[in-house]
């Protein structure tokens, strides 16, 4: 019997103590692993935060945000000039158009003309029709004050004697230079492939989940823009039933379909750095005409949201060390009580010719192995509860609910009705930070594991070296005389 | 082998200075089997926890083989009571939740003998010491106290040591065990040259030691 199996044997001595001693263990080194998978994950959303919206700035046409009207539509002059300014990498411009319902507009007979991003509106706004029926119904807020101030229903109703035509909500269009949404980032397909074919004249369509639904469309079913047959190439899921709602097309088809050609609703643009942000703002401002555009930069949630997330990252960081801590202590406050208890054995083992340096390896051992079974013990309460602790943790410290998935989307649309004019939901210039951090999701992995248990137990080691060594020191006669 | 020398060992307590050893003097040969007589509290414990190097003395010298171990450092010491001592204590002070077995093998790993050679080593020395073979896997701590001290003194002789040091071996036992136990110590010390001290108030020891001493108020005289 070595050193080594002499231990682990004396771990198990009084098998009740060192049962609900891995039990507290575990709690403790359970908390500090689920704590330092928190702030892993935490940072891991800070960098990709960083990354993907951190660099971006979003040009829209002056005035035209929050669906109140605005100024000329973009071209891609405007585009061209963007991409001319310092520092920027990259431009992404994409057109908003909604679309009527085919039928439905031709027995209101008032489908409204052109009427994106603000300007004159049509009753719905509409830019053109389509075959597609919206999966989305308008309800009574959608019905209400709806020209008149009365309440209609979604099947029609009257407003001071005069009967309304029923009200539908229009289907959102984008078309789209590549396979990104309108912030840059690419969309999540449920089935079927990304766009690939850009030109004019083609036929491409990304369909939304709830609207292909509605449309009991697959991937290769077609439906009709205008007079265009498009075939669906994929079904996309953006995270909630309004933007299911909508289609993706090619930019140039988009265009050439509702005779907007040339123009665009917003730019997406890249800048090379997070520390240029701010500059190319003024110089895209400048380039664009301060009068014709708004440039909005996606950093300033993202400041906002970094500065919740690093809140969230410090608490979880402490409360590491304080679990880290609160474990060393557990197994410092055992091996003192277990070497007072032992004392008499510690002084025979000195007296047969045990060194000091043995009795620590000894009692270090027998202190890793209850550590070790807490480790492991732990390491399952740090999968099953880092989730929930990382969503208290950023509910608490951003407001956002974490499991509030889906992509970044600005505000513009109240909830009366969509009469007086365009709703181009703007992405990304008005995102709150709380939507911002969307989803954080959290992994134990191996060097998460590796580097908690090298902390715990280098913890765990000195806080059984310190009461071993101190009492190794000791004469021999002095733990046995006193027995 | 084994030379004493004014050795004191004192302590205060309270405003006294107590001395259980006070200038105590004698010389043992190798192979020698001696024993230290003297009532309770006469100091016989101390002197020999003094010549194990449980515990250092507060002035005098013990030499060992012309080692003086009074200023031995500690990791010195340690390496004396793993190799030149034996000591057999009164209670036995085996490790309750090892084997016999392993707790003969004990000083040999301290020592650095391989597994299977301490393991070998210490089934012969419990059969010397007269311990049945379904003994050697039974915990200490379930065994009778005559077979504790017979394994306590197998633990003795694991490294071959010069000196063993047994404080009251037959204290706690029968008479026929104690008879065992005084034959197998009298064997060792003529057999194997080793020196063996013992300290007791059992006149039926020492009766059959070799030398005799009785320490009162902590001075020493050969009988």
């Amino acid at each position: 019997m070595g050193v080594v199996s002499r231990s682990v044997g004396n771990a198990f001595r009084n098998k009740v103590r060192s049962g609900a001693v891995v039990v507290i263990l575990a709690v403790a080194i359970g908390l500090a692993l689920a704590m330092l998978v928190a702030n892993q994950a935490v940072g891991a959303k800070v960098d990709s935060l960083k990354a993907s919206v951190g660099n971006n700035l979003t040009v829209n046409p002056a005035g035209s945000r929050g669906g109140l009207g605005g100024g000329n539509p973009l071209t891609t002059a405007d585009a061209t000039k963007a991409a001319a300014v310092a520092h920027v990498t990259g431009v992404n411009g994409t057109l908003t158009v909604r679309l009527a319902n085919a039928a439905t507009a031709s027995t209101s007979g008032s489908a409204g003309g052109p009427a994106d991003r603000g300007g004159a509106a049509g009753r719905f706004g509409s830019s053109g029709t389509t075959s597609l029926v919206s999966a989305v119904q308008p309800g009574v807020l959608g019905q209400r004050n709806n020209g008149t101030g009365s309440t209609g229903s979604p099947t029609g109703g009257t407003a001071g004697g005069t009967t309304q035509p029923t009200f539908t909500i229009p289907i959102q269009a984008t078309g789209v230079s590549s396979p990104t949404t309108a912030a840059g980032t690419a969309l999540k397909l449920t089935g079927g492939a990304q766009l690939s074919d850009f030109a004019a004249n083609s036929t491409q369509a990304l369909v939304g989940s709830t609207l292909a639904a509605k449309n009991s469309l697959k991937v290769g079913s077609t439906f009709t823009v205008q007079t265009r047959t498009m075939k669906v190439t994929g079904i996309f899921d953006a995270g909630d039933a309004f933007d299911n709602n909508g289609i993706y097309l090619p930019l140039a088809a988009t265009q050439t379909l509702v005779d907007q050609a040339g123009q665009l609703s917003s730019l997406n643009v890249v800048v090379d750095s997070i520390e240029n942000v701010a500059a190319t703002q003024a110089a895209l401002t400048t380039a664009l005409g301060a009068s014709n555009v708004d440039v909005t930069a996606g950093s300033n949630n993202l400041q906002s949201a970094i500065t919740s997330l690093g809140t969230v990252q410090n608490i979880s960081l402490i409360a590491f060390i304080a679990s880290l801590v609160t474990a060393g202590l557990i197994v410092l406050l055992i091996m003192i009580m277990v070497v007072r208890e032992r004392r008499r054995e510690i002084g025979v083992l000195k007296a047969i010719g045990a060194s000091n340096r043995t009795i620590g390896v000894q009692f270090t051992l027998e202190a890793l192995v209850l550590v070790v079974l807490g480790t492991v013990v732990g390491a399952v309460v740090a999968a099953f509860s880092s989730n929930p602790i990382v969503s208290a943790l950023v509910a608490g410290n951003t407001g956002s609910t974490v499991s509030a998935a889906g992509p970044v989307r600005g505000g513009g649309f109240g909830g009366g009705g969509f009469g007086g004019g365009g709703f181009t939901r703007t992405r990304g210039a008005f995102a709150g930070a709380s939507q911002l951090i969307g989803t954080i999701s959290t992994s134990v992995g191996w060097q998460t594991l590796v580097l908690g248990a090298v902390g715990i137990l280098a913890i765990a080691a000195i806080g059984a070296l310190i009461p071993a060594l101190l009492t190794a020191r000791v004469r021999p006669i002095e733990v046995l005389r006193g027995e | 082998m084994l030379q004493v020398k004014d050795v004191v060992k004192s302590f205060n307590s309270g405003d006294r200075t107590i001395k259980p050893v006070n200038g105590v003097s004698f010389s043992l040969e190798q192979g020698t089997f001696a024993a230290i007589l003297g009532k309770s509290g006469s100091g016989k414990s101390t002197l020999l926890s003094l010549l194990g190097a449980l515990d250092k003395a507060t002035s005098g010298d013990v030499i060992v083989d012309d080692v003086n171990i009074s200023t031995l450092p500690d990791r010195k010491l340690t390496a004396y009571r793993r190799d030149d001592i034996g000591f057999v204590f009164q209670s036995y002070n085996l490790i309750p939740n090892l084997s016999a077995k392993e707790n003969v093998m004990l000083p040999m790993e301290f020592a650095g003998v391989s597994h299977g050679e301490r393991s070998k080593r210490a089934a012969e020395l419990l059969n010397q010491v007269e311990l049945t073979e379904e003994m050697h896997g039974r915990l200490a701590n379930r065994l009778s106290g005559g077979m504790q001290q017979r394994v306590a003194i197998a633990r003795a002789l694991a490294n071959n040591p010069k000196l063993i040091l047994a404080d009251e071996p037959t204290g706690n036992l029968d008479d026929e065990t104690g008879e065992l136990i005084i034959a197998l110590l009298r064997q060792l010390a003529h057999g194997k040259k080793t020196t063996i001290l013992v300290v007791t108030h059992d006149h039926a020891l020492a009766a059959q030691t070799d030398r005799k001493f009785r320490l009162a108020r902590g001075q020493i005289t050969e009988a």
